[in-house]
């Protein structure tokens, strides 16, 4: 790897970060306000709390989390080396600046313009505003969010483009051939798949597998939104109801595994570092990973199983959906297992960042069950657009894909400004108090919904005061959380940690057995 | 709080407890310094935690899908209840229902997407269904106890989506 691929990466990989630091310090606060305002401590006029709501989802869970998780995965190709090469910097240097421009267009037309349709903008409910909003505010959300989805397909081109590279070291280098070694399938059949020297690295395959599917999933979303820009100025123009929520959905789904795949990456690169061992997978991970990036687009239904009207086919979808959403659980059930034991009985190394990372699996595991939860029909029944939802995706967006972002900040920042960590002691701090405070107020989430709380009210009914008050406490731990992170990543910034030495060994990538 | 909803909690109660269980024995693992595991060996019994994994799913697949509810009907001698979702509240044709008589909600949306959740005076959430515009979705329930029954809505459908409540009366037959 030339070092100016390495500065290349580096540069974008920091930039990526910081901003979406930033976008997650805003949101988070956003998210404060939305709570507050639930538990009657400062309560906001309601359509700017469905405003702040609609900013808040979209803040979070694309402009930080899917931000964050985007920049992370080009400097884990760095570092299993897969630098990016010229096609690929320019695609993940438009991709930051598109994301930006997306973003700064949702926050001004939520929080200036009061578009206040949440985030998944259920169509025509952005051309029904009860005198809220005008239409060409819709045309100029549309726009932004469609931005944002450009964003997203354009670092999908770069990334595709890294992984089937030379770094790949195939034998024989056919697009197919290439594909297949990307999807790992060179641990199921090394010699139709073979490398010289080297296999594969676990981490590459998550990021070929995402790179390939929003790609898939953005299109069908892209369409939607391009419909809704074009009735924005030309009411005559719509789309079936039902349709637009399967339109939605068929991206509203993957984008999750925008968040979670390059967070399984960091976890491939990072854990058997602390471990200092190699990832424990056989080849058995890859025939979890290559059912993924067919049945991560064919699971969209899932979010709509509550849909079933008479005359169409969605209950016959919805019907199939349930076995093929419990499909996309194995690569998850799979990759926990390798990074669990990967950490057991090995020396592993309790750092900040490893102990982001230990709790992250934790996370992962917990919200994995709730999400079996709501992958099953006649439970979902039940919890469905309930307060159980917004506990089990908070669980899953915090307390593992942000605690995999906290616990890769903290190890990359060194590595990427050559300054080492201001206080590792405050970083496990930062972990700890997140990760309690944070199971703590998603754990009740769970028990209003499953109480029959129901999501996005700005009031909720006065039954469910008591849990709403109860997660005050905790969200304000979880906020003040926050600043410790900031303090020490500030402090990084200003070299208040000294200088940073790389370690020369990389224990990553190959397989265990 | 409902069965379903208390067959979830008791299931993801032990399941957490046991999840608990294994992420301590993971993390106090880490403090013997001694020569590890075979790790080759944990790496081979990848294939037995993934016949495992197939193995449960398929377990839960088959408890659960048999209670979906889809394709159910009201069967002769229902009541059939007409519900019409608009920003935002309810009409509901009749107010009032027969008590152990099937019901048959057939439910439809003046402008946007809302979705019509019933309570019982417990508070506890019986059922829910999307109620989508242009289309007609039907929803079968049969109420056992007389008294009034709460609706709110579960899609949010903007301003005042959590205020668009109405209610129906359940009498003996």
């Amino acid at each position: 790897m030339t070092e100016a691929a390495r500065e290349r990466a580096r540069a974008l990989t920091l930039r990526y970060l910081l901003a979406s630091t930033a976008i997650f310090l805003a949101a988070g606060v956003l998210g404060i306000l939305l709570r507050d305002s639930q538990a009657d401590l400062g309560r906001l006029d309601p359509n700017f709390f469905y405003a702040v709501m609609t900013a808040h989802g979209l803040g979070a869970f694309v402009g930080w989390a899917g931000f964050a998780c985007m920049g992370l995965s080009l400097w884990v190709l760095t570092s299993v080396g897969f630098p990016l090469r010229r096609f690929g910097a320019a695609m993940a240097e438009l991709a930051f600046w598109l994301m930006l421009v997306g973003v700064a267009g949702i926050l001004v037309t939520t929080l200036l313009l009061n578009f206040a349709a949440s985030w998944v903008f259920l169509y025509p409910l952005p051309f029904h505003s009860a005198g809220q909003w005008g239409d060409a505010t819709t045309g100029i959300f549309s726009a932004s969010v469609l931005v944002v989805g450009l964003s997203i397909i354009t670092w999908c081109a770069g990334i595709v483009h890294t992984v089937l590279g030379p770094a790949l070291h195939a034998v024989r280098p056919t697009l197919g051939n290439r594909l297949g070694l990307a999807l790992g399938l060179g641990y199921l059949a090394p010699r139709r798949f073979a490398t010289n020297p080297t296999p594969v690295p676990y981490a590459v395959i998550p990021l070929t597998v995402i790179g390939i599917d929003m790609i898939v999933a953005t299109l069908p979303l892209a369409v939607l939104l391009v419909i809704m820009i074009v009735q924005s100025a030309a009411p005559g123009v719509t789309v079936d109801p039902l349709l637009a929520k399967n339109m939605l959905w068929f991206f509203g789904h993957p984008v999750v595994y925008l968040l979670l795949f390059p967070a399984i990456a960091v976890y491939y690169l990072l854990i058997p570092r602390y471990a200092q061992r190699p990832l424990v997978a056989g080849n058995v991970v890859a025939v979890a990973w290559v059912l993924a990036v067919f049945v991560n687009v064919i699971i969209w239904a899932h979010h709509i199983y509550i849909d079933y009207p008479s005359g169409s086919p969605q209950a016959a979808i919805n019907t199939a959906m349930q076995p093929l959403t419990f499909a996309i659980t194995i690569p998850s059930a799979l990759s926990l297992y390798s990074l669990f034991f990967t950490v057991y009985r090995s020396k592993f190394e309790w750092t900040a960042a490893s102990t982001a990372l230990f709790l992250g699996l934790v996370g992962w595991l917990l919200a994995g069950f709730s999400g079996v939860v709501n992958a099953t029909i006649a439970f979902d029944a039940v919890v469905h657009n309930t307060l159980w939802i917004v506990g089990h995706f908070h669980h899953m967006a915090l307390l593992n894909i942000g605690l995999v972002i906290f616990g890769a900040t903290y190890a990359f920042l060194p590595e990427l400004t050559g300054k080492a960590l201001y206080s590792d002691r405050l970083g496990k701090w930062h972990i700890w108090l997140t990760f309690l405070a944070g199971t703590g107020a998603f754990s009740l989430w769970l028990i209003q919904g499953l109480q029959g709380a129901p999501r996005r009210f700005a009031v909720l009914p006065d039954r469910y005061a008591t849990l709403t008050d109860a997660t005050i406490p905790l969200v304000i731990v979880l906020a003040l959380a926050q600043l410790l992170f900031v303090w020490n990543i500030v402090q990084t910034l200003r070299g208040k940690g000294g200088r940073y030495t790389a370690p020369q060994t990389e224990p990553a990538g190959a397989p265990a057995a | 709080m409902g069965r379903t909803a208390t067959i979830i909690a008791v299931s993801y109660g032990v399941i957490v407890i046991l999840s608990v269980a294994f992420v301590l024995t993971v993390w106090l693992s880490t403090r013997a310094r001694d020569a590890g595991p075979d790790v080759a060996l944990l790496a081979r019994r990848e294939k037995t935690w993934f016949a495992v994994s197939v193995v449960i799913l398929v377990s839960i697949l088959f408890a659960t899908i048999f209670f979906t509810p889809y394709g159910k009907g009201a069967g002769a001698g229902k009541q059939v209840v007409r519900v019409t979702g608009f920003q935002f509240g309810w009409t509901i044709e009749p107010q009032t229902l027969k008590m152990n008589v099937p019901v048959e909600f057939r439910l439809t949306a003046l402008d946007v997407s809302h979705a019509f959740a019933v309570y019982n005076a417990d508070d506890e959430l019986l059922f829910q269904v999307q109620v989508v515009p242009e289309r007609t979705q039907k929803a079968f329930y049969t109420f056992k106890k007389p008294g009034t029954y709460e609706v709110l809505c579960f899609e949010f459908c903007g301003l005042f989506h959590d205020q668009m409540r109405a209610t129906f009366e359940v009498k003996p037959a």
